[in-house]
């Protein structure tokens, strides 16, 4: 079973599809067969970032033609080891993907035959991004060191939280749930997962004895992007060591990237950053932190939620 | 795990070992400051207003306690007397590396099993009280005790198996019906406790006392 990395972050903008290109180039570097995913449908650009400029087939194909597998869609890029699946030709948002299809695709993804997965989830944190960010234990969350980016990694990161909640109740149980959350901790608390976990300990103490399991078994991982000289570096250090204590939730920070305006001189030439700049700070840190994710893999679970 | 801010120790809420010197906590003291100030971006969005502040009084109290030598002092014979502290007893003098004197547990729980099930199914069919109460079409309670006292099973073996809390369990046999928590979440803990004792069929007995239970006057 291949490795899978959803790759998600709230604003636009914060690099989610650089870093899903850039990792993905890596990965395939060190001769693992590497499938990147573009799911950021409506505004798909993964294929640019991997040299793929006119993708001839893609994702929306699978979702037309009945008989198509997933890996029939799959192209070449320029690289070796590094294949695309492009969300290039949708026109639609992955947020209205309809419910069967969604399980199709869930199922394929996990089925394909690649050492290594990426998927580039875009932006928002509809039910369709959730699920597949849960699609495997190691999601990845990106964001810049600003405030509107970290408000919207916050917001996933509750929002993931829940919908993994949300898997172990029924819709009227979940409802009776939020009922009590609020009767207990004030209408503030809807959006607050920890303390709806607090409610289930006490009510479900043996769902929450599954929840915790469940949880345990993530190793999500935090990348600081565009991390400038005078930014703090220790930031990701710090919302890593406050999620795990506010939230109960583990999350490992891998590293910042540094900002290099040679990354938009990359893009813009179509030319891999990478082997372009191989040498500048940006690039340094790019390797390093995807040393630190394939370090700390362990291994590839299975989840079967749906 | 899932402990609240609040429910840490002082230790716990600046990130430092029982035996932090003063340096350590003076540093364990800024970090901290640096992440939950207001103008804060690693907490930037976290918290409400409200929730900062205590947060931020809870380590400004947890910084002036663990500082001062006295208040210290007396904060970990508090901690030991409530058990969050064990005053370690060191071992080996001929150990030269410094060695930690507190050591933080939380659960000095030890685990009580339940006898085994083919036992208490075989219980259940020998004894007539059990048939008798398992006969009739109504189900409180007060039956759940006479039944499980029967079966010689300890309300703390309930509680260690269901995971169910204490004060819940005793609400339900005890009928104390304004305890009791919302019809949904009383349901699972009456089928937990059920399947506990090997009491079957359970969906049927959890149905009766749920419908014994409305039944009773509110409070
Ligand atoms: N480390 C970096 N240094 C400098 N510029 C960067 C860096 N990472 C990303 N960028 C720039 O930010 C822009 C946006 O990046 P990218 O398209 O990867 O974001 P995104 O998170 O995928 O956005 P969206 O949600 O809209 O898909 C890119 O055009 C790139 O030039
Ligand atoms: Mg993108």
């Amino acid at each position: 079973m291949a490795y899978i990395w959803p790759i998600g972050g709230g604003k636009g903008g914060s690099g989610k599809s650089f870093l899903t290109s850039s990792l993905g180039r890596l990965s395939a570097g060190l001769g693992k067969r590497t499938l990147v995913i573009d799911l950021d449908l409506g505004a798909a650009n993964l294929h640019t970032l991997v040299g793929v400029p006119y993708p001839k087939k893609g994702f929306s194909d699978f979702i037309r033609k009945k008989t198509l597998r997933l890996e029939d869609t799959v192209v070449e890029t320029p690289f070796e080891n590094l294949f695309l699946i492009s969300g290039a030709h949708d026109n639609f948002d992955i947020a209205n993907l309809p419910y069967e299809q969604k399980i199709k695709t869930l199922r394929a993804i996990m089925k394909l035959d690649y050492d290594s997965v990426l998927l580039d989830l875009g932006a928002g944190t509809s039910f369709n991004t959730l699920d597949f960010f849960l699609i495997s234990q190691h999601g990845i969350f990106i964001t810049t060191p600003e405030p509107t980016s970290i408000e919207n990694v916050y917001r996933l990161l509750r929002s993931i939280y829940f919908r993994r909640i949300r898997y172990c109740f029924n819709v009227t149980d979940f409802k009776a749930l939020e009922d009590e959350v609020v009767i207990r901790f004030g209408s503030g608390s809807v959006s607050k997962p920890e303390c709806m976990i607090k409610v289930i300990a006490d009510v479900y103490p043996e769902k929450h004895e599954q929840l915790q399991d469940a949880f345990s078994a993530f190793r999500f991982k935090l990348i600081i992007n565009q991390v400038r000289k005078h930014d703090n570096a220790a930031l990701g250090m710090q919302m890593s060591r406050m999620i795990e204590k506010h939230l109960g939730l583990h999350i490992e920070f891998a590293g910042n990237v540094a900002y290099d305006d040679h990354v938009h001189d990359a893009v813009c030439q179509q030319v891999s950053f990478l082997e372009r700049y191989s040498y500048t700070r940006t690039a340094c840190d790019l390797r390093e932190v995807s040393r630190q994710i394939v370090q700390s893999a362990g291994k590839q679970m299975v989840f079967n939620y749906m | 795990m899932q402990k609240g801010f609040e429910q840490l120790n002082y230790y716990e809420m600046l990130d430092i070992k029982p035996d932090a010197v003063p340096f350590e906590i003076r540093h364990a003291y800024n970090a901290a400051l640096q992440v939950y100030q207001p103008g804060s971006l690693a907490s930037y969005s976290f918290f409400s207003g409200d929730e900062r502040r205590d947060i931020l009084s809870l380590i400004e109290k947890a910084y002036a306690t663990l500082i001062n030598d006295q208040a210290r002092k007396d904060y970990n014979e508090e901690l030991i007397s409530r058990g969050e502290l064990n005053a370690e007893k060191v071992a080996s003098p001929a150990v030269k590396k410094p060695v930690s004197i507190f050591n933080i547990s939380h659960s000095p729980a030890v685990r009580i099993v339940i006898t085994n099930n083919e036992a208490l199914k075989r219980k259940i069919n020998q004894s007539q009280l059990i048939g008798d109460i398992l006969a009739q079409n109504a189900l409180c309670g007060a039956d759940l005790k006479k039944i499980r006292s029967e079966l010689g099973v300890e309300i703390e073996q309930i509680a260690q198996e269901t995971k169910i809390r204490h004060d819940h369990l005793r609400s339900m046999e005890e009928d104390h019906i304004a305890r009791l928590p919302a019809a949904v979440f009383l349901k699972g803990f009456v089928r937990s406790y059920l399947k506990c004792l090997c009491l079957e069929p359970v969906e049927e007995l959890s149905t009766r006392y749920m419908d014994t239970v409305a039944r009773f006057p509110q409070k």
